[in-house]
């Protein structure tokens, strides 16, 4: 991460003027410069947990709404004081339900908005519209604005630039800001909204910042499970450019799995999968539904059934049967397991097992573990006789904004076919019972 | 038992950037390569659904052919492809156009540059073009100047230039051709295609270099005795006996194909992967090869010349004998020299550079032979230990393999080499793009990391001159050996090696 070099300081300047100061900025403060024509990015950047853990000061500020390490570990350490269960994920929405209810009144600078990863600045947004909604509910509406351009070493160092509008104050001043930010956005320009942030929160925010024409980026691991598998299947349904954080933590997933039968020797025993396992860490099953459904849906499975199956972890699994191409039938199981120290984001998996049964040949099981944890579970049990392909999966090192860098960089304006195919039937594969 | 023949897991896993609404024009829209590489290429982008619908091809050449005669042209040249995907091409082919334009007439450029707002207007293709010079080498010049000077190239955001090989005939007129396009357009907006760049296997050079640890190490003089640079053709001069008269091996292949080889095998790491720090670390190393005797160049260059061969059921004539060839011809049709480069890494260690047409088989490959082992502790089963060698293996069989030695099975402590292979097939099954594909993305892309900057084709030019000039002053001191058609070149190339004690690897 690194500061945007701006060509001037920010300024606060009142709401109704952000429109007027910035014609004027470009068409005399930088007569250089027309600016990049690339796309305006709309981030909704509540930064609650940071904002919780700087008010009872476990946290320094600024707040500056970027990933920071300190704010996870910090999180990580207050599950168990704030009585949740030890799978409990940092990122959990309900950490900061929790972290609301202690005491504390520090203060600290609030630059959200103001500093962006240099992986995102390298593709030139031509304009960043951070909205940044404070703890304080009544605080009214601020606006502060700034020119910018990239710094030289990361790339940017040609003349265009775009300038950074922070809307900043209580949730009703911003809801009242809101008839603000459409003149904001150029209709002849891509826009993407990153909703950085849980898919419970009041939904009018995000019908209001992301229409079907703007790209939208959510992350389904925060959120109530039912609630992240509708907000994902009804934007794509509605035709949306969807990108979902959360189906693009899977990645290694995904490849690893695909590697496994890229050698053409290993093809047909994908027409004779028999059974499918997926652990997942804590009560979050999204990813694992996600990850499940890919599989299904690029197999040609066809789903019969699921259903919520009692264990012992910390939630409920879900069972489900479907059918093969050849109507052969397949099993799925996902089940949470505990884990004293889970991952940053709500649902991470730990491990998958895939069995097939080809004919006249022996069956091949396979078993991806997460890097950070074994698979005992999935390892144990009757494979003795089978051909074992194991391998572990490495953990994605890149944070929120390198994953989003990477998709502004992609340029693509649907969603992933890929995602786009496996939402439904994450969604169907969650049983009611279990949403 | 059904065999699925793609890995449905596989599909849709790589997710590659979208290129911009976007015209490509290609100039010289009439020839050969249009038709068998660039159009083909363009298609199979796409199908993959790598061009956005905001996409134009506006063929230019000379011949007054109309829009519906350019894309059944195309649609007949690609007939199988079209077969295949019937839906595809109906809907790629909307965006297939042709203009008459002789580059050398300025109001052809006028009425260029007034189709091609047309075309912006019709697919919305936003001012965005790559301009593909696709002409006669000597028209690189001029076409240029005749793109800038119609203004098309102004902006060196929308607009872009690719140039095909040869760049230049030699050091001074690749000086003077680079001076012309840097005159017309910004560095950043030249691409100079070497098709051999697209392949992934050359592309994995680096991958095998760079994202192992266990290969850079060993990946210099201490460790590596030699290296040998193969590309082999089995077929003749077929029907480019006009530009290969004047060419030969020396321009067609080793000053661009296999010196882009030298370059991604012998450069320093680059600090990061990016389009400027790899072709700087590729130009610094080419700026330091040089021909193994520049004095005496025939020392460390053999030229060669296939003359008639093949068997009496199917003879193949030789060079002399091609239609369009002189009958007194001493263009090379095969070359093998010997190279050093002078830095840290490779100071003291031979590079072998061979080409050839009608050789015995059809491949291109890099051998890195190892030092031998200090002490020979066993017996070796074929009288001696083998050298270690890594090879890679660009095309066909695309992959990798390492030579080494093991224990013979059996009483004794006898060794013998045994292969450790890498197959591209085995492992991934799937075919890899035409390396024309990857590049004409890349170029619409903007992304110039697999193109050939200013200064290394002037290095590369620099490192032949002597060569060159040798053939050109003295040719009698650098004289074309005959050799057989489907023989492995002229005794005089397994000479140059001899005289180090070496042998041509038999592939």
């Amino acid at each position: 991460m690194s500061a945007q070099l701006t060509l001037q300081a920010p300024l606060e300047v009142p709401p109704a003027e952000v429109t007027p100061y910035l014609e004027n900025l470009w068409n005399q403060g930088l007569e250089s410069s027309t600016g990049a024509a690339t796309f305006t990015l709309l981030v909704w950047e509540p930064s609650w947990l940071e904002q919780q853990l700087v008010r009872i000061g476990k946290v320094d500020g600024p707040i500056r709404g970027l990933d920071r390490q300190d704010a996870i570990e910090a999180a990580r350490e207050l599950v168990g004081e704030c009585g949740l269960p030890p799978s409990t994920a940092p990122m959990d929405p309900r950490l900061v339900w929790k972290l609301g209810a202690l005491a504390g009144s520090h203060q600290a600078e609030d630059q959200r908005g103001q500093f962006v990863e240099s992986a995102i600045s390298n593709h030139m947004p031509r304009r960043l519209i951070t909205l940044a909604p404070t703890l304080a509910a009544d605080q009214p509406l601020e606006t502060v604005v700034a020119a910018y351009c990239p710094l030289p070493e990361e790339g940017g160092a040609g003349a265009a630039c775009g300038d950074a509008i922070v809307l900043r104050g209580g949730l009703g001043a911003l809801r009242n800001g809101l008839d603000l930010i459409q003149p904001l956005v150029s209709d002849e320009l891509p826009c993407w909204v990153w909703w950085n942030s849980s898919l419970d929160e009041p939904p009018e925010m995000l019908e209001a910042l992301a229409p079907p024409r703007r790209r939208l980026v959510i992350d389904t691991s925060l959120g109530t499970p039912a609630r992240c598998l509708e907000v994902l299947v009804e934007r794509i349904r509605t035709g949306q450019a969807v990108n979902d954080l959360n189906w693009l933590r899977l990645r290694s997933w995904r490849e690893s799995l695909a590697m496994v039968f890229d050698p053409p020797s290993r093809r047909d025993a994908l027409q004779h999968v028999v059974q499918l396992d997926i652990d997942v860490e804590g009560d979050h099953p999204v990813k694992g539904l996600l990850l499940a459904a890919w599989i299904a849906d690029r197999l040609g499975w066809h789903l019969v059934s699921s259903e919520v199956v009692p264990c012992d972890g910390p939630g409920n699994g879900i069972a489900a049967e479907f059918q093969r191409t050849d109507g052969g039938t397949v099993s799925f199981r996902l089940m949470p397991l505990p884990v004293g120290a889970p991952k940053a984001h709500p649902g991470a998996i730990v491990g998958l097992r895939l069995i097939c049964r080809p004919e006249q040949r022996p069956p091949l099981c396979v078993i991806l573990c997460s890097e950070s944890g074994g698979c005992m579970r999935l390892e144990s049990g009757g494979m003795a006789s089978m051909e074992l392909a194991e391998d572990v999966v490495p953990l994605p090192e890149e944070s929120e904004e390198m994953e989003l860098a990477r998709l502004l960089g992609g340029g693509h304006d649907t969603t992933n076919p890929l995602l786009a195919a496996a939402a439904p039937l994450a969604a169907e594969l969650l049983p009611v019972a279990a949403a | 038992m059904t065999t699925i023949l793609t890995n449905p897991l596989r599909v849709g896993l790589r997710q590659e950037r979208v290129i911009s609404p976007q015209c490509i024009v290609i100039f010289g829209a009439s020839g050969d390569l249009t038709h068998r590489k660039l159009v083909p290429a363009l298609f199979e982008l796409f199908r993959q659904r790598r061009l956005p619908s905001e996409f134009a091809v506006l063929g230019c050449a000379r011949r007054p052919w109309s829009d519906e005669e350019f894309r059944q042209k195309m649609g007949d040249a690609l007939a199988e492809q079209v077969a295949e995907h019937p839906r595809a091409w109906e809907a790629f082919v909307q965006g297939l156009f042709y203009e008459p334009v002789d580059l050398q007439q300025s109001e052809h450029l006028v009425r260029l540059a007034q189709r091609l707002e047309s075309i912006d207007r019709l697919r919305a293709t936003r001012g965005n073009r790559t301009f593909y010079l696709s002409v006669s080498p000597e028209f690189y010049g001029s076409g240029c100047r005749a793109l800038a000077a119609a203004g098309l190239l102004a902006d060196p955001e929308r607009s872009r230039v690719v140039i095909e090989k040869p760049f230049g005939r030699d050091y001074g007129s690749a000086q003077a051709l680079n001076r012309v396009v840097q005159a017309c357009a910004k560095e950043s907006q030249v691409y100079r295609i070497d098709h051999y760049l697209g392949k992934e296997t050359v592309q994995n050079i680096l991958v095998l270099r760079f994202a192992n640890t266990i290969f850079e190490p060993i990946w210099n003089r201490n460790y590596i005795a030699n290296v040998q640079i193969t590309a082999a053709e089995t077929v003749g001069v077929e029907e480019r006996a006009g530009y290969y008269e004047s060419s030969g091996a020396l321009r067609d292949m080793v000053q661009n194909h296999l010196t882009q080889i030298l370059a991604l095998t012998a450069m320093e790491p680059p600090g990061r992967f990016d389009p400027e720090a790899i072709r700087n670390e590729k130009a610094k190393v080419l700026q330091a090869a040089h021909l193994a005797d520049e004095e005496e160049a025939w020392h460390c260059c053999v030229r060669g010349q296939y003359g008639p061969g093949g068997t009496s059921a199917r003879p193949l004539p030789g060079y002399r004998q091609e239609p369009g060839v002189n009958p007194n011809s001493t263009t090379e049709t095969y070359v093998a020299m010997k190279l050093f480069i002078n830095n840290w890494r490779w100071q003291g260690v031979p590079f072998y550079l061979r080409t050839g047409k009608r050789l015995p088989k059809r491949l291109s490959e890099v051998v890195l032979t190892f030092r031998e082992a200090p002490v020979h502790l066993f017996d070796a089963a074929g009288g001696s230990p083998t050298p270690n060698q890594l090879i890679l293996r660009i095309q066909p069989d695309e992959g990798a393999e390492i030579r080494f030695e093991v224990k013979a099975p059996g009483s004794g402590m006898r060794s013998r080499p045994v292969d450790m292979a890498f197959s591209y097939d085995e492992s991934f099954g799937e075919p890899s793009d035409e390396g024309y594909v990857r590049l004409l993305a890349d170029a619409m892309l903007g992304d110039p990391t697999l193109f050939t900057r200013s200064d290394e084709v002037e290095a590369a030019w620099r490192l032949y001159t002597p060569l060159l000039e040798l053939i050109e002053e003295s040719p009698w001191q650098l004289p074309v050996h005959p050799y057989e058609a489907r023989t492995w070149g002229p005794a005089a190339a397994d000479n140059l090696l001899a005289a180090d004690n070496l042998l041509w690897r038999r592939p």
